[in-house]
C-alpha cells in the first residue's frame, strides 16, 4: 500500500518527536524540518502529501511559508499553532492553509484532521465531472443534485441562501471554513465585510437542522474563525 | 510646548474678553436704566475680575482684566460719561486694589490646580498599587496551585522510571492516568491565565463584538464534552436569536469554568443544567448542578480567589482561581455574577448587558 508522506515543520523537538512517532505508528511516512528554509527545500524536493506547519518558526514567518508553497503547490497544509489568537488562524486559512490545530492537540484530533485534508486533496485531484454523491452524517442527508436536505428522513425546508451555506459547508465537510470563505462563496466576492448576516443565517439554519441549537451535532462553530461541518460518513 | 501655549492663549483670551463684555453689558444696563450707584458697578467689575482670574492660567490675564476694567469704568460710568478722565486723585488706589484682588485670586487658582494634580497623581498611584497587589496575589495563588499537580506528575514519572514498571501493568496505567489528569488540569489553568492577559493587555478595554449567544454556548459545551465525555449537560436557550456584545473567548472561558466546577465539585453524577434566559435588559446564564451545594459560610468569599473546598485538604481541587477569573471577566463586561444554593445543589448565575453600555 502506498504510504502518505507527512512533512512536519516544527522547531520544538519534543513536539515533533511525539507527532512523528504517532504518525509513523499509524502508517504514515514522516520527515521533519525544524526551520522555515529547511521546510521550503524539503517541500519542493520531497513533494509530501501533507504538511503540518508550526506558525512560530525561528527564521521565517509561517504566513510567508504558506504563501511561498501556495505559489507552486496545492499540497494540503495544516497549521499547528500555540497561539490562541483567532486572527492568526484566520490569516493562515485565508492565505491558503487547509485547516488548523491549536496546541495542545490530541492524537485522535491530529489523525482526523490529516485524514480529512488528504481526502479533500484526493477529491480535488481526481475532480471529474461526475455528479457528487449525497452527503450523509448522523441522520442528515444532503442530495446535491435534487437540492434536498433531510434529517432522519424528514425533509427540511431552507431558504436558497441557507441551502447554499449548508451545501458549501457539506462539500468541505470536516474542514474549518472561515467566515470570509463562506461569505465569498455564497454572496459573491463583493459581499459586505460584516459577517453578521452569515451568522444570523447560521442561527436560523441551526434552528431548523439541529435538535438543540446550543448542542449542535452537524455544524460546529469555531469562535472567531468560522464553521466546521461534521465529517461525511460515506466518504472513501 | 509651543502648541500648548497657543492652546492656552486660545482659551484664556476669549474667556477674558467675553467675561469683560458681559460685565460691562450688565453694568451698563444697571447704571443707565435702574440706578446710577457707582458702588454697585465696582462690585460687578470685581466679580468679573475674580472670575477671569479663576478661569485663566497665571497672573497675566487677571492684571489685564483689572486695568481694562479701570478704563471701562472711567469711560462709561464716571462723570464725564463716555470720556476718559483720570483727573481724580484716588484712581491709582482703585487700580492697585483691583490688581491685588486679581493677583490673590490667580494665586489661589494656581494653588488649587496644583493640588488637584497632586491628588490625581496620588489616586493613580493607589490604583497602580492595587493592580500590582492583585497581580501578586494571583501569581502567588497560581504558583501554589501549580506546584501540587507538577509534584504529582514528577513523582509518578520517577516511580515509573525507578520501579521499572511494565507499561501494561495496572499500577503503571493508574500512574499514567494520574499524569494525564494533572496535565489537563494544568492546561485548563493556563488557558484561564491566558484569558486574563487578554483583559490586562492594552488599556484593559475589552475587544467586544456582537456574538450569537447559541454559538458561544455551543462551542463551550462542545469543548467541555471533549474533556468530560461521560457527563450529560442539559442546555436550554431561548428560541429567538440573541446577539450580545462580548469577547467570545472570555465568555467561553467563564462558561467552561462554571460548567467544569459544576461537574467536578458537585459530587454527583446528575446532569448539569445550563439555562440561558432573555431578560429585558440583559441576558442571564444559569449553571445549575444537583449535588452537595456550596458551603454557606464561604458564599461571601467565593469570587475573591481564596475559596477552597473545605472538605478536602487537597487545595488544587479548590476552585479559587477559576471563579475569581470569572468575576474579572464578567465585571469587565459590565455584567454581574452571583452564586447561591438551591434545595438540591448549587447555582451560579451571570448576566451580560444587551446594549453596548461601555464605549
Amino acid at each position: 500500500m502506498h504510504k502518505f508522506t507527512v512533512l512536519i515543520v516544527e522547531d520544538e523537538k519534543s513536539i515533533s518527536d511525539f507527532t512523528s512517532r504517532t504518525l509513523v505508528s499509524h502508517g504514515y511516512r514522516v520527515s521533519c524540518a525544524s526551520t522555515g528554509k529547511e521546510a521550503l527545500s524539503l517541500a519542493s524536493s520531497l513533494c509530501p502529501d501533507i504538511i503540518l506547519l508550526d506558525l512560530g518558526l525561528p527564521d521565517l514567518d509561517g504566513m510567508e511559508i504558506i504563501q511561498t508553497i501556495r505559489t507552486w503547490s496545492g499540497t494540503p497544509i495544516i497549521v499547528v499553532s500555540a497561539r490562541t489568537l483567532e486572527d492568526d488562524k484566520v490569516q493562515a486559512l485565508d492565505a491558503g492553509a487547509d485547516d488548523y490545530l491549536t496546541k495542545p492537540f490530541g492524537v485522535s484530533e491530529l489523525l482526523a484532521r490529516i485524514r480529512t485534508s488528504l481526502r479533500h486533496s484526493n477529491k480535488l485531484n481526481n475532480g471529474n465531472g461526475l455528479p457528487q454523491h449525497p452527503y450523509r452524517a448522523r441522520g442528515l442527508e444532503i442530495d446535491f443534485s435534487k437540492r434536498t436536505i433531510t434529517v432522519e428522513g424528514q425533509a427540511i425546508h431552507l431558504t436558497p441562501i441557507e441551502y447554499k451555506i449548508v451545501a458549501f459547508l457539506a462539500q468541505n465537510s470536516g474542514k474549518v471554513m472561515t467566515y470570509s470563505a463562506v461569505m465569498n462563496n455564497v454572496w459573491g466576492p463583493f459581499a459586505e465585510s460584516d459577517n453578521k448576516i452569515l451568522r444570523v443565517n447560521m442561527a436560523n439554519i441551526r434552528r431548523k437542522l439541529e435538535r438543540n441549537p446550543a448542542q449542535p451535532v452537524y455544524i460546529f462553530t469555531e469562535v472567531g474563525v468560522g464553521y466546521r461541518m461534521a465529517d461525511d460518513e460515506d466518504m472513501p | 510646548m509651543n502648541k500648548n501655549i497657543n492652546k492656552q492663549l486660545l482659551h484664556d483670551l476669549p474667556v477674558t474678553i467675553s467675561l469683560l463684555f458681559l460685565t460691562t453689558g450688565l453694568s451698563f444696563f444697571l447704571f443707565f436704566f435702574i440706578s446710577k450707584n457707582p458702588a454697585n458697578i465696582i462690585l460687578f467689575f470685581i466679580i468679573g475680575i475674580i472670575t477671569v482670574a479663576r478661569y485663566t492660567t497665571g497672573y497675566f490675564y487677571g492684571i489685564i482684566a483689572s486695568s481694562l476694567s479701570i478704563i471701562i469704568i472711567n469711560f462709561f460710568f464716571t462723570y464725564p460719561y463716555f470720556k476718559l478722565d483720570f483727573s481724580f486723585q484716588d484712581y491709582p488706589f482703585t487700580f492697585i486694589c483691583m490688581m491685588a484682588l486679581s493677583s490673590v485670586t490667580s494665586a489661589a487658582t494656581t494653588h488649587l490646580k496644583q493640588q488637584t494634580e497632586i491628588l490625581a497623581f496620588h489616586e493613580k498611584q493607589l490604583l497602580e498599587a492595587e493592580k500590582e497587589k492583585m497581580r501578586a496575589n494571583l501569581l502567588r495563588a497560581v504558583s501554589h496551585d501549580f506546584r501540587t499537580p507538577l509534584t504529582s506528575i514528577l513523582g509518578s514519572i520517577s516511580s515509573i522510571e525507578s520501579e521499572e514498571l511494565v507499561l501494561d501493568s495496572p499500577e503503571c496505567q493508574e500512574l499514567i492516568h494520574n499524569i494525564h489528569d494533572d496535565a489537563s488540569w494544568l492546561l485548563s489553568m493556563v488557558e484561564n491565565l491566558l484569558s486574563i492577559t487578554r483583559i490586562q493587555t492594552g488599556d484593559s478595554k475589552l475587544n467586544t463584538c456582537p456574538e450569537i449567544v447559541d454559538e458561544v454556548v455551543a462551542e463551550s459545551v462542545t469543548r467541555l464534552q471533549k474533556r468530560f465525555p461521560d457527563t450529560a449537560i442539559h442546555v436550554t436557550v431561548p428560541s429567538e436569536i440573541l446577539m450580545v456584545p462580548m469577547d467570545a473567548m472570555l465568555i467561553e472561558q467563564v462558561l467552561l469554568n462554571l460548567l467544569e466546577n459544576a461537574i467536578t465539585h458537585s459530587g454527583s453524577s446528575k446532569p448539569v443544567e445550563l439555562i440561558v434566559e432573555n431578560q429585558p435588559k440583559d441576558i442571564c446564564f444559569r449553571v445549575i448542578d444537583y449535588g452537595i451545594g456550596l458551603q454557606e459560610n464561604q458564599l461571601g468569599h467565593l469570587f475573591d480567589g481564596t475559596y477552597s473546598d473545605g472538605s478536602s485538604s487537597d487545595n488544587r481541587k479548590g476552585m479559587g482561581i477559576g471563579l475569581s477569573i470569572c468575576q474579572t471577566i464578567i465585571t469587565a463586561h459590565h455584567g454581574t455574577i452571583t452564586a447561591q444554593n438551591h434545595p438540591e445543589g448549587a447555582e451560579f448565575l451571570f448576566t451580560l448587558p444587551k446594549e453596548e453600555v461601555y464605549a
